[in-house]
C-alpha cells in the first residue's frame, strides 16, 4: 500500500471520526429552536427579552393568529408551535382536546411573583396548564367634555350619543355586556336571553359610528389617542392609557355591574419536541424586565407583581388603577363558556351584523 | 412521434393540473367541510354528509338578505366602474395615438401597489381629518370636519369603484381597439354624426368588452371583505365578512363554508342569468 493512499485513509478515517462526534453532539445538544403561535405585535424583542438574553443561540420563530378561535383551530389542525398564546375563556377547550401540557411550576422560578389569582386561571381540574402574562380591564372609555359621568355598561346604549359610540367587533363581548347590564348569568345565558340580546344589540348598531376590531387600528390609531369621532367606547385600558398620553379629554368608568378583566395564558403544546426550552421562554416572560416593558412600552398589564408594585408613572398608576385597592374585587374575570355557548353567541353576532 | 394535437394536450396538462390541484381541489374541500353535521371540530367519521349548516343558513333569513345587498351594491359598483371606465378605455383607443402606451401604463400604476394599500388611502381621504374634509373645511363648506364620508355603504361604493376603474377599463379598451375603424367610417359616408356613430356602431361592437368588464368587477365584489371591515362600518357590513368572521372570528369552519359555498352558487347563478339573457355569444 502505498504512503499516500495510507495517508488518504488516516485523513478520512480522521473526518469519519469528527462527523460522528459532531452528530452525537447535536442529537444529544440542546434543542435551539422554539416556535410561538402568537398575536401580531407580540413578536417584538421587548416582549422576550430576557429569554432571548439568556439564549443568545435560540432561534425563536413566530406564527400568527387574528382570533382566539383562529388560535384554537391553528392548534387542532397543523401547527408546529411549542407554546400558544390565548385569552381567558379558552382554557378549556385545548385541555379537553389533549393539545396542552401540565406545567412543572417548580422549574419556573419567577413563578412566586405571580399572585394566585391570576395563576389559578392557568388551572384546569386542579392542574396548572397554563402560564398567566398579560392582563388588563375592559369597560366604558369616555370623553367627560360631551358625556357625563358613566356609572353603567348601558352607556353603549345611550341614544343620545348615536354616531358616537364604538363597540368592540365580538359577539363573546357583546353577550357579556348585555349580560352585565341584565344581571344574566354570563355562563348559563338561556335561548330566550339570547334572542333578546341579539334585539338589543341591533337596536344599538346604529349608534355606533364603527365596530372596532384593533384596539390600535380603529379606536386609538397607531397608539395614538381615541378617535376624535368616539365619545363613548367599549375599550380596554391600553387605549385609555395612550389617550391619557396624548393629554386629550377622558375617562374609564367605573361600572357598578364591576369592570370586566381579561388575563392572556400561555401554554406549551403537547406536541412539543421542546418542552424545556419551552418552560424557559414562559419562565422568561415573567421576568422583571419583560414585564416591565409590556407594561411601559405597550400600557399591557403583567401577572408579575413586582413589577406592577414598582410602577410609578401616573399615566400607568391611573389605567390599571394601581391606587385602587379593591378594584379587582370588583372586577369581573372573564369565565369559561363551552363550546356550543362560544357558537351560539357568534352567530348571533353574525345576524347583528347582517342585519 | 406525437401530432400536433398531442403536443398541444400535453402543454395543457400543467395549467389542468394546476386548476385542480389549487382551486378545484380546495372548492370540493370547502364543500365537504360544508357538509358537516355540527360547528365544532371537522369530523367526517359521523354523520357526514350533512345539509344541517344548509337548514341553518335557510332558517336564518337575514343572511340570505344579507347576500342579496351585497349582490345589489356589487352590481351598482360594477356598473358605475365600467360607466366611468368608460371614457377613460374610449380615450386610450381613439384619442391617444402614440401616447396610448404612456396613458396604459398610468391606468396600471394602482396595480403597482396592494388592494389594502388603496383601500387604506381612502381610509385616509375620507377620514376625520382625511384630505376631502381638510378641503370642505379649508373652502368653508363645514364649520367642522363632517362624520358622513367614513363608514357608512356610501363610503364602500365610492372606494369599490375607485378601486375597479382600471380593472374595467381593460377589457373594455381591449374591445375598443378591436373595433373595425371602416365600420364608423361607413357609417360617417351614409350620413351619421358622431354621437349616432357612438351609440349605433362603437358602444354595441364594445359590449363584449363592457360585459366582460361587468362580470369581472361583479364577481369578485359580491364576497369583498377588506374594503367593508376598513371604511364599512355597522352600515357598511358586506355578505364576505360574513364567511370571514365564521372562518377566522368563530371558529365555525362548516358554517363559514357553507355560507361561502350559497355565495359562490348564487354568483354564478346569477352571472349564468344574466349571460343567457344577454346572448354573449352573438355579442362576440
Amino acid at each position: 500500500m502505498s504512503t499516500q493512499l495510507r495517508t488518504t485513509r488516516r485523513g478520512l478515517a480522521v473526518v469519519a471520526a469528527l462527523a460522528l462526534v459532531l452528530t452525537a453532539c447535536g442529537l444529544g445538544g440542546e434543542p435551539n429552536e422554539l416556535s410561538v403561535l402568537e398575536w401580531s405585535g407580540y413578536e417584538q424583542p421587548d416582549f422576550w427579552t430576557d429569554f432571548a438574553s439568556a439564549n443568545p443561540e435560540t432561534e425563536v420563530s413566530f406564527e400568527f393568529g387574528i382570533s382566539d378561535a383562529d388560535i384554537l383551530t391553528q392548534m387542532e389542525g397543523n401547527s408546529t408551535a411549542d407554546i400558544f398564546h390565548f385569552y381567558t375563556g379558552w382554557q378549556q377547550f385545548y385541555v379537553d382536546e389533549g393539545l396542552v401540557q401540565e406545567i412543572d411550576t417548580s422549574k419556573l422560578t419567577n413563578w412566586d411573583k405571580v399572585p394566585d389569582s391570576f395563576k389559578q386561571l392557568g388551572q384546569i381540574n386542579g392542574k396548572q396548564y397554563y402560564v398567566p402574562w398579560d392582563w388588563g380591564f375592559t369597560s366604558i372609555m369616555y370623553n367627560p367634555d360631551e358625556v357625563p359621568e358613566v356609572t353603567s355598561w348601558d352607556a353603549l346604549f345611550d341614544e343620545q350619543y348615536a354616531g358616537h359610540i364604538s363597540m368592540w367587533n365580538d359577539g363573546p363581548a357583546a353577550v357579556t355586556v348585555s349580560a352585565y347590564v341584565h344581571d344574566y348569568d354570563e355562563t348559563a345565558i338561556t335561548d330566550e336571553q339570547l334572542a333578546s340580546i341579539e334585539q338589543e344589540w341591533i337596536a344599538q348598531k346604529p349608534l355606533n359610528k364603527f365596530y372596532w376590531s384593533g384596539e390600535y387600528v380603529e379606536l386609538c390609531p397607531n397608539n395614538g389617542p381615541l378617535d376624535p369621532d368616539i365619545w363613548i367606547a367599549y375599550a380596554w385600558q391600553g387605549c385609555y392609557a395612550t389617550t391619557l398620553a396624548a393629554g386629550q379629554p377622558v375617562a374609564y368608568a367605573d361600572p357598578v355591574e364591576g369592570r370586566n378583566s381579561w388575563v392572556g395564558l400561555y401554554g406549551i403544546s403537547a406536541d412539543s419536541d421542546s418542552p424545556e426550552l419551552a418552560l424557559e421562554f414562559l419562565d422568561a416572560k415573567l421576568a422583571n424586565l419583560t414585564c416591565s416593558n409590556a407594561m411601559t412600552l405597550f400600557y399591557y398589564g403583567c401577572v408579575n407583581q413586582e413589577v406592577m408594585d414598582a410602577v410609578e408613572d401616573p399615566i400607568l398608576r391611573e389605567a390599571f388603577a394601581l391606587d385602587d385597592p379593591s378594584i379587582l374585587e370588583r372586577t369581573n374575570f372573564t369565565p369559561l363558556v363551552t363550546q356550543e355557548q362560544r357558537d351560539a353567541w357568534t352567530q348571533m353576532w353574525s345576524e347583528v351584523q347582517a342585519e | 412521434m406525437l401530432g400536433r394535437r398531442g403536443a398541444l394536450a400535453y402543454l395543457a396538462v400543467p395549467p389542468y393540473v394546476w386548476l385542480v390541484l389549487l382551486f378545484l381541489l380546495p372548492l370540493l374541500m370547502m364543500v365537504a367541510v360544508s357538509l358537516q353535521p355540527a360547528s365544532g371540530r371537522i369530523d367526517f367519521t359521523s354523520g357526514w354528509p350533512s345539509t344541517s349548516q344548509y337548514q341553518q343558513i335557510a332558517d336564518t333569513p337575514v343572511y340570505l338578505r344579507q347576500l342579496g345587498l351585497s349582490a345589489a351594491i356589487a352590481l351598482g359598483v360594477a356598473i358605475s366602474a365600467v360607466v366611468l371606465a368608460f371614457p377613460l378605455a374610449y380615450f386610450l383607443a381613439f384619442r391617444a395615438r402614440q401616447r396610448a402606451t404612456v396613458f396604459l401604463i398610468l391606468l396600471l400604476l394602482p396595480f403597482a401597489t396592494s388592494f389594502l394599500l388603496r383601500v387604506m388611502a381612502w381610509k385616509l381621504m375620507l377620514g376625520h381629518d382625511g384630505a376631502i374634509n381638510w378641503l370642505l373645511t379649508s373652502v368653508g363648506l363645514v364649520d367642522e370636519p363632517t362624520t358622513l364620508l367614513i363608514y357608512s355603504r356610501s363610503a364602500v361604493i365610492i372606494t369599490l369603484v375607485y378601486v375597479w376603474i382600471p380593472f374595467a377599463a381593460l377589457p373594455i379598451y381591449a374591445a375598443l381597439q378591436r373595433i373595425d375603424r371602416s365600420h364608423l367610417e361607413a357609417a360617417a359616408d351614409l350620413g351619421a354624426g358622431p354621437w349616432t356613430r357612438f351609440f349605433r356602431v362603437t358602444v354595441p361592437l364594445s359590449l363584449p368588452g363592457v360585459l366582460a368588464a361587468l362580470f369581472m368587477v361583479f364577481i369578485p365584489t359580491v364576497g369583498e371583505y377588506v374594503t367593508p371591515v376598513l371604511v364599512g362600518g355597522p352600515q357598511g357590513v358586506m355578505y364576505g365578512q360574513l364567511v370571514q368572521d365564521f372562518f377566522t372570528r368563530a371558529g365555525n369552519w362548516p358554517l363559514g363554508s357553507a355560507l361561502a359555498v350559497v355565495m359562490l352558487a348564487t354568483t354564478v347563478a346569477l352571472v349564468a342569468l344574466a349571460s343567457r339573457l344577454i346572448d354573449v355569444r352573438r355579442l362576440a
